[in-house]
């Protein structure tokens, strides 16, 4: 067990050491064949996405709009469901006020159905708490939490964070109920660092204030950007005259307008992304974060987030890793499987079942005395209470 | 050298203080601070006095207030592409058609009802109607009601909104104007919601008859309340609860504005959200001009740019004052609508159980909106109502609308009453101290200077000639909304207060319960009276501003300066003149007391049970205090 | 209420023009029946201000119900009143609503006669004209008058108070204490009285306000008369639970006083504090609440130690303000009981503000009550805000009543000199 891991680090210490030196620039040959495919590569080798619209409520349409689009992006580029976690408080497509049952649009002339007819929402309604966000992204899982609703990430993993609702100085409030700070956000990504939960992560934050979520974070490879400064309102772009309220957040809508330009195989940076949607009218300043982040924005590709793009890194076959990896995948099924039926049916059944026996004659018991006894019971202690004052009374 | 300098804050405190001993100090200091104060007394007195009115006076200033806002993040209004159109308006046209044949074919209200009743039936929505009979003291009325439900296609039913119509009108406050395109409207309306799936709640459509009757009737159904004196069928259909409700009241050609009434029974005010709201939506989404009331701007429109001939022309054109003047006519309307407890139409009769309405009223004139624009603001105000999550309760309850868009909070407006009633209470309160000493020339040959003594009050007799003169409220409201007084001799009303201004006097003028080294009763009565008459007015305050206004102008100034001194002739009179303070409305405005008692017999409007419980008493104990020794 | 501190004033009103005391009490109780039998209870029933989950009706006859239908009244969250009662209801007293009705007038009228009692004991008479405004300011007062309409069982507990009182008056004190007994098993906050009463049973019950000494009753005697107390305490614990078959009642009766689990609106400044405040301080300001209102039994009873029975009347003014699940007649009972003590009234400083003070707040807490819950157009806070000048209310009474107690051992200020408190 140690041994595997032992070169498992090597391995990463060996690929960070060639990231280190690249950038130093010292050595022009080195530079050279590392650039020389194509420009710097993530080291990852899978792709996640976590999707949490926070609020609930009609007139917030506009928060699940955003999540949902951006649910449609990165699932356009690739990542599959498995590999999306996706959190949404409220049901506004089986809203019963909107005129278009079923469907989430986000623009007024609707020729996009966000909702569309393969959708899978993990977490939604009440489950969208910051506990549930806090869980997934930790991994602190209940062990009958299915797969599907676990971030099964390695530290291979690029994660692709995105969170809309309303926010204020720090924080984002869920469900009206609830906060999540930039702190327990902050602490989160820590723990994720260092239970090597993940490669990279890119964090975005569609809410008022969204640029003080990401302003406590600590751990390496984060690249954090965000719709307003400290103080600024984020604002809806549109309005549908039919739907009745706003449909999509400005600064979103303007991501996922750029991103419609995109595909598996562009190369576009990330700079390109946050240069473009600065250039517009949001009424905000979006902010970004790139003194955590290891590699250069102006390197950095978009499908290195958002879509399933990744290095396929063929390994030669020495036997000892291949089996390592066999066996951790092996015991890590072994474990899951064993954590799924620890509560199985049978189980529960059994262990509720073998309450009332025990339980049912002491009630009924009771229960017989007092319908017996009761009225008699009553008389006696009316009868003692009687003889204590007339033997007070008396003395 | 300086540690022989005391410190600053010895320093300091000696100069505060001074030096001696503490305690004669304390003691003269607060027996200097009691006697600038009993010194100051009726200075401060007059100050409050005087605040109070004026600030009464500045209420309408233009410059007191704010701008309307919607604080409800759920309403979202004006935001919707409406639907409803020319064809709809057709349809309009031909349920009036139909209307107008009904209105003039002599029909029953029963039958009229039932017609209704088929319509919606045709429509195919739960449909019913309902009789009622109110048993009144004064004038019974009866009518039958028909209704309709549209249920939420896509929610359980558990919340509703309402839209109704009186087969009156309240242009005359229902003497006989009907209603005839509200009521055509909401059959129409039904007919276009019909075709939308999108309401979250039903939608309870209402043509009430009468004016406020029938709607008195409906609700207290609904909402399962007996009344007495009321007879009524059981709802055959019935929905969620009711959150909010539309009044539509259109009986003329055509429309130039559209009126917001919004006074509930007994001074309860709508959220001002849905007033914003419908402000808004009329104003973006119809194109019509909102009012408060039936009051045009002149600013807005020249044609009733009339001048009143009371105000000099200079003064009128002066943009401050003629603002004043604008909003002086409104909040006057909204005082009296408040201070009545009546309500300022059918929407009034939803408050009493907690539903938040207003009334649509289009103002009667040869154009230019009509069908097609109420429709427009109905069908987004539907929308907006829709969009409700929980009851409206952002926004301001209690508020004074100065003019449309703009209004007075509760701390623009609410200290004027509380001030007064202060200085009634403080002048109480210096009776009860006046009543408990009295000046007696020294006893001590060496000390001839007068000494202050004091003396007991005669509590107990006090309180029981104010019980009696509430007991004596009592019996007068009852008698007077005893069915034999009240519908049959009219003229017996003069005889009756005679007799109960008499009957007072003897019982009271007579007695001498005046005891050595007792105050005096006048003085303890006065006391006692005033401190309870301002009680009443700041408590009112919060549950009806402009009642406690009213009272506050009524009672403030006459309670204060009564006084039993002077001859017998000269306390008759004044004994008279609270006697008039307190009854005389009775003899003036016979109709406007039998209206109060039909309120309260079938809208419950406790206004006279009010007047003769507490305000009468009140008055009367004020002349009581003339006369008694 | 407080206009009836200066009834010495008019002492003068001829003895003559009074009814005696049997007529009064025949006339204001048949007068009270009749309020009593009308539908009046269905308007008050419901009364925030009048009954607390502690002493409501409704709930006392759930859990009657469930009680003769076999199920542990205790096993829910809604019966709180203690199983003698329970017991005392499934036997003795009526269970028909007008029957109650006619209990609860009646328990006041019997209330009223105590009040009498402990009035000629205290002044050593065999009676007079003063007598009847006893009566009448017992049962007259609005803050009582009200509750025993709504059938509050404080109504009940309230002239259980008195009956302790007046045979601590007469010495007996086996069955003051275990009436004290009792109550406490009705409401825990009784307890607060007990020093006093203790201290009552062990010296006379006669004014000693004037001639303030040091109590002649020894330590040992003490502990004596509290054993017996704890021994009562310990005998109705044991009926309760033969009543209810094992012990669950404890925490649903004494331990929601302590635990404050229903947080209705009342009277008192409990529950607003607690709708209020943080899971996490709960434990901790619960503590500080209970133990607030314990704090003043040492000092008042060691101050008042000459006269017992103005130190009890003290300590239930004090609960009237501060208990938990408070209602009207908390206050009601220590205002009416000012009656007895006549000798304070020309030391009293500021009778009038009092007086306008629980004008004001009797008026505004109804009013406030339909606002916020029927009308909809208020909030909590502005009940709220009237239960503080409420407390504020009973707080002046309160003050103004321990300063005339020890301002009258001073006497009568001359003109040339003035007493004020350090």
């Amino acid at each position: 067990m140690l041994l595997p891991s032992f070169l498992h680090l090597l391995l990463c210490l060996v690929g960070l050491l060639g990231v280190a030196h690249a950038s130093n620039a010292n050595d022009k040959r080195v530079e050279d064949f590392f650039e020389r495919n194509e420009s710097p590569t993530s080291s990852h080798t899978n792709n996640w996405a976590v999707l949490v619209c926070s609020s609930r409520y009609w007139f917030n349409y506009r928060h699940m709009a955003n999540a949902l689009g951006m649910y449609r992006t990165v699932k356009r580029l690739g990542i599959p469901d498995s590999n999306i976690i996706l959190m949404l408080a409220d049901d506004a497509s089986c809203n019963q006020r909107n005129k278009f049952p079923g469907s989430v649009y986000a623009h007024p002339d609707r020729q996009l159905d966000l909702y569309g007819d393969n959708i899978e929402v993990d977490y939604r309604g009440y489950e969208v708490t910051v506990e549930n966000l806090i869980r997934v992204l930790t991994g602190r899982m209940d062990p009958s939490v299915p797969r599907s609703k676990r971030l099964l990430t390695d530290e291979r993993s690029n994660i692709f964070v995105y969170l809309t609702g309303h926010g204020g100085n720090e924080f984002l409030k869920f469900q009206d109920k609830e906060e999540i700070s930039a702190f327990d956000l902050a602490d989160a990504f820590e723990q994720m660092h260092q239970k090597k939960r993940y490669n990279e992560i890119l964090f975005m934050a569609d809410t008022c204030q969204a640029n003080t979520l990401f302003s406590q974070f600590y751990s390496p490879n984060i690249l954090a950007t965000g719709s307003s400064g400290l103080g600024e309102n984020s604002y809806s772009h549109t309005n549908d005259n039919d739907i009745g309220v706003a449909v999509i957040d400005a600064y979103t809508h303007f991501v996922l307008e750029y991103m419609e330009n995109i595909n598996k195989t562009s190369d576009n940076s990330l700079q390109d992304l946050f240069s473009t949607v600065a250039t517009k009218k949001l009424g905000s300043n979006p902010g970004v974060r790139t003194d955590l982040f290891g590699r250069p924005l102006a390197k950095t590709r978009i499908t290195d987030f958002f879509g399933n793009v990744a290095q396929v890194e063929v390994l030669p076959p020495t036997g000892h890793l291949q089996t390592s990896a066999n066996d951790e995948e092996d015991s890590y099924l072994a474990s899951s499987d064993m954590d799924n039926k620890q509560p199985s049916l049978p189980h529960n059944l059994t262990s509720e079942q073998s309450l009332p026996p025990s339980d049912a004659p002491w009630w009924s018991s009771l229960s017989l005395l007092i319908q017996d006894w009761g009225k008699t019971r009553a008389w006696v202690a009316v009868g003692s209470l009687g003889l204590c004052l007339a033997w007070t009374l008396s003395s | 050298m300086e540690h022989k300098q005391p410190s600053l804050l010895t320093r300091l405190k000696h100069k505060i203080r001074g030096s001696g001993d503490v305690n004669t100090k304390r003691v003269q200091r607060r027996l200097a601070l009691k006697r600038t104060l009993t010194d100051k007394l009726p200075k401060i007195i007059f100050c409050l006095f005087a605040t109070g009115y004026l600030w009464m006076l500045l209420i309408p200033f233009p410059h007191l207030g704010r701008t309307t806002y919607i604080d409800e993040n759920a309403l979202q209004p004006s935001q919707v592409n409406t639907y409803w159109d020319w064809a709809d308006v057709h349809i309009a046209d031909q349920y009036l058609g139909l209307l107008e044949q009904i209105r003039d074919g002599n029909y029953t209200s029963k039958e009229r009802a039932e017609w209704l009743n088929m319509e919606f039936l045709k429509l195919g929505l739960t449909s019913s109607t309902q009789s009622y009979t109110f048993l009144s003291p004064v004038t019974g009325v009866n009518g039958t009601n028909a209704y309709a439900i549209l249920p939420s296609a896509r929610h359980s039913g558990t919340e509703a909104m309402v839209i109704s119509a009186s087969w009156l009108s309240r242009v005359d406050e229902g003497a006989g104007t009907v209603n005839i395109r509200g009521v055509s409207f909401v059959i129409a309306l039904a007919r276009f919601l019909k075709r939308y799936s999108y309401w979250a709640k039903d939608i309870i459509f209402v043509v009430s008859d009468g004016y406020l009757d029938g709607m008195q009737a409906w609700l207290g159904a609904y909402h399962g309340i007996q009344q007495k004196g009321l007879e009524r069928e059981p709802l055959q259909h019935s929905s969620g609860v009711i959150w909010t409700a539309l009044n539509i009241d259109y009986p003329g050609h055509s429309f130039s504005n559209l009126g917001i009434f919004f006074e509930g029974i007994n001074g309860r005010l709508p959220n001002q959200d849905l007033i914003n709201s419908l402000e808004r939506i009329a104003r973006y989404t119809a194109g019509v001009p909102v009012t408060l009331y039936d009051h045009i701007d002149p600013r807005e429109n020249s044609l009733v740019n009339v001048e009143y001939a009371w105000v000099p022309r200079f003064l009128y054109s002066n943009p401050i004052i003629k603002a004043y003047i604008i909003r002086a006519r409104n909040i006057l309307r909204q005082l009296k609508y408040q201070a009545t407890g009546r309500g300022s139409g059918v929407h009034g009769l939803f408050h009493q159980h907690r539903i938040d309405a207003i009334t649509i009223f289009g103002l009667p004139a040869q154009g230019p909106h009509g069908f097609h624009a109420i429709g427009k603001t109905v069908e987004s105000t539907l929308r907006t109502m829709n969009n409700l999550l929980e009851r409206l309760h952002a926004s301001f309850f209690f508020y004074i609308m100065a003019e449309r868009g703009w209004f007075l909070k509760i701390g623009h407006y609410l200290p004027s009453a509380i001030l007064i009633s202060v200085a009634m209470m403080f002048q109480g309160l210096r009776k009860w101290v006046d009543a408990g000493w009295i000046e007696v020339d020294g006893t001590e040959k060496s000390d001839p200077s007068r000494v202050w003594v004091r003396r007991t009050r005669p509590v107990l007799p006090v309180l029981a000639i104010m019980i009696l003169t509430h007991m004596s409220g009592l019996v007068l409201f009852v008698s007077l909304s005893s069915t034999w007084l009240s519908t049959n001799t009219y003229w017996l009303a003069y005889p009756f207060l005679v007799l109960f201004a008499a009957g007072i006097y003897v019982l009271f003028s007579k007695q001498t319960f005046a005891r050595p080294n007792e105050a005096p009763l006048s003085l303890t009565l006065k006391a006692l009276n005033l401190c309870f008459a301002s009680t009443v007015i700041s408590i009112i305050a919060v549950l009806n501003f402009s009642l406690s206004a009213s009272l506050a102008i009524i009672l403030g100034i006459p309670l204060s300066v009564s006084s039993s001194k002077g001859s017998t002739l000269s306390r008759l009179v004044r004994y008279l003149t609270y006697t008039y303070l307190s009854i005389g409305w009775r003899l003036h405005a016979p109709a406007l007391a039998k209206q109060l008692l039909w309120n309260w017999h079938v809208l419950g409007v406790w206004l006279a049970p009010f007047v003769c419980i507490v305000y009468v008493p009140i008055v009367m104990q004020a002349g009581i205090s003339c006369i008694i020794d | 209420m407080l206009e009836r501190l200066n009834t010495k004033q008019s002492s003068s009103l001829a003895s003559s023009t009074l009814p005696n005391l049997p007529l009064t009490l025949l006339a204001l109780g048949s007068l009270k029946i009749w309020i009593a039998l009308t539908d009046v209870y269905d308007a008050l029933k419901r009364s925030q201000e009048l009954s607390s989950p502690m002493s409501s009706y409704s709930q006392l006859q759930e859990g009657i119900y469930l009680f003769e239908h076999g199920i542990n009244p205790y096993s829910g969250g809604s019966v709180r009143h203690s199983p003698l009662l329970l017991s005392l209801f499934t036997t003795l007293f009526p269970k028909s609503r007008r029957a109650a009705s006619v209990f609860w007038a009646l328990s006041d009228v019997l209330g009223a006669w105590i009040l009498v009692q402990i009035w000629r004991a205290r002044q050593n008479v065999k009676g007079g004209w003063r007598d009847t405004l006893v009566a009448a300011s017992y049962l007259l007062n609005p803050y009582l008058f009200l509750p025993s309409l709504a059938l509050s069982t404080s109504t009940l507990e309230n002239t259980l108070i008195l009956a302790t009182i007046l045979l601590a008056c007469r010495g007996r004190a086996a069955p003051s204490l275990l009436l004290l007994a009792f109550s406490t098993h009705l409401s825990l906050n009784s307890l607060v009285i007990l020093i006093p009463v203790v201290l009552l049973l062990l010296s006379d019950p006669h004014s000693h306000l004037a001639s303030p000494q040091p109590s002649k009753a020894t330590l040992k005697r003490i502990g004596a008369l509290i054993g017996t107390f704890v021994f009562y305490i310990f005998v109705l614990g044991s009926i309760s639970t033969l009543v209810v078959n094992n012990l669950s009642w404890i925490p649903q009766t004494w331990g929601a006083t302590l635990t404050l689990p229903d947080l209705q609106p009342n009277t008192g400044l409990w529950w607003y504090f607690f709708t209020e405040m943080f899971d996490h301080f709960r434990p901790f300001f619960l503590m500080v609440f209970t133990t607030h209102l314990l704090i003043y039994v040492a000092p008042i009873s060691i101050k008042f130690q000459y006269d017992p029975l103005y130190a009890t009347f003290i300590l239930l003014g004090i609960l009237g303000t501060f208990k938990p699940y408070a209602t009207l007649s908390d206050p009601g009972l220590f205002f009416s009981m000012i009656a007895i003590f006549p000798e304070i009234y020309s030391y009293l400083r500021h009778p009038i503000v009092t007086a306008l003070l629980h004008l004001h707040a009797g008026l505004l807490m109804p009013l406030f009550n339909h606002i916020w819950l029927s009308q909809g157009t208020g909030n909590a806070n502005f009940f709220y805000a009237t239960t503080l000048v409420f407390a504020c209310a009973n707080a002046a009474g309160l003050v103004d009543c321990i300063w005339a107690g020890m301002r009258l051992a001073i006497g009568q200020s001359g003109d040339k000199f003035e007493v004020v408190q350090e």
